[in-house]
């Protein structure tokens, strides 16, 4: 018998979507406090001040959108996702989707904020929990089986399979 | 002559002096054995608890304090005691414990905000189709 995978909702995506922007503003920072450090000690003439501001903004929106695309794209899971259980899939196929599509789904993302967030109302009507990010983009977001942790944390005896 | 002739009796009295303390060594255990089995013992020491006398003794065991603090002292003061925590502390045991413990609080807290997360969701899921005059979702089932 096959089940309908189980779609989440607003709160636990938004909570990954709040781990993801952490991490990515923790990376980000800590390139920006290196560099503001370094050209600190450098005498720096206006006009490459300005460009500096904007390589660093160009330099922020490629990171995030890498951040974003690659995770999508490969496990379908970013470390906020991973975090919160959750993955992005087709909703046709129910595969990862692809780096294209991960980068229109994050600019899809960025429209669905726009208007006070209103793009992402639909996630709570819709049968498959899906905001208009999801709608545009193909996707949906599916809970992923509990994993357990069998690391190196586990002592390899109790991972020898008796007899 | 004399010499062979007492002994004779001196070994017959040693071996009835052997087996009389051992006969005496058994009784006195059976006897004590009865003694710890009757209701005598259970009673006795109930009333010597009830008396404080073990709250009393343990009571002079702690307060004995000058000997616990050299003790302690003396244990710190010692280098190896220092390499021995160092050692059990870098032990792949321990160090495994630890990674097992942090993981397994990580993962407990992750387990407790997504139950809280998914409680929310349908929660307000359940608002927002109530405000809209919808029909509650149908729910779907893990993979």
């Amino acid at each position: 018998m096959t089940s309908r995978p189980a779609y989440e909702g607003l709160a636990t995506r938004a909570i990954a979507f709040a781990v993801d922007a952490a991490a990515i503003n923790a990376g980000a920072l800590a390139v920006a406090g290196t560099v503001a450090l370094l050209l600190s000690v450098l005498s720096v003439p206006d006009w490459l001040d300005a460009a500096l501001l904007g390589l660093a903004g160009v330099a922020y929106l490629l990171w995030t959108i890498g951040y974003f695309a690659t995770f999508w794209s490969t496990t379908g899971q970013t470390p906020g996702d991973r975090l919160m259980r959750i993955r992005v899939c087709r909703a046709d196929t129910g595969r990862p989707i692809g780096f294209g599509r991960s980068v229109l789904r994050l600019a899809y993302l960025t429209l669905a904020a726009i208007p006070l967030l209103a793009g992402f109302l639909p996630v709570l009507f819709d049968e498959r929990r899906r905001g208009l990010h999801d709608m545009l983009a193909g996707t949906v977001v599916v809970a992923t089986p509990e994993e357990r942790v069998v690391s190196s944390a586990v002592p390899s005896r109790a991972r020898t399979p008796p007899g | 002559m004399l010499g062979k002739a007492l002994q004779l009796p001196t070994e017959l009295a040693a071996s009835t002096v052997r087996g009389t303390s051992r006969r005496l060594g058994d009784l006195a255990l059976a006897g004590l054995d009865a003694v710890l089995a009757s209701r005598v013992a259970e009673e006795a020491v109930d009333r010597a608890l009830a008396s404080g006398l073990a709250e009393h003794t343990v009571d002079r065991v702690f307060d004995q304090e000058r000997l616990i603090d050299e003790t302690v002292t003396r244990l710190l003061e010692s280098d190896d005691l220092w390499v021995l925590v160092d050692s059990i502390a870098k032990s792949p045991a321990v160090t495994e414990a630890i990674a097992r413990q942090s993981v397994g609080f990580a993962e407990q807290v992750a387990e407790q905000v997504r139950e809280g997360t998914q409680r929310l969701d349908t929660r307000l899921e359940q608002a927002a189709r109530r405000l809209a005059r919808r029909p509650p979702r149908v729910s779907s089932e893990s993979p």
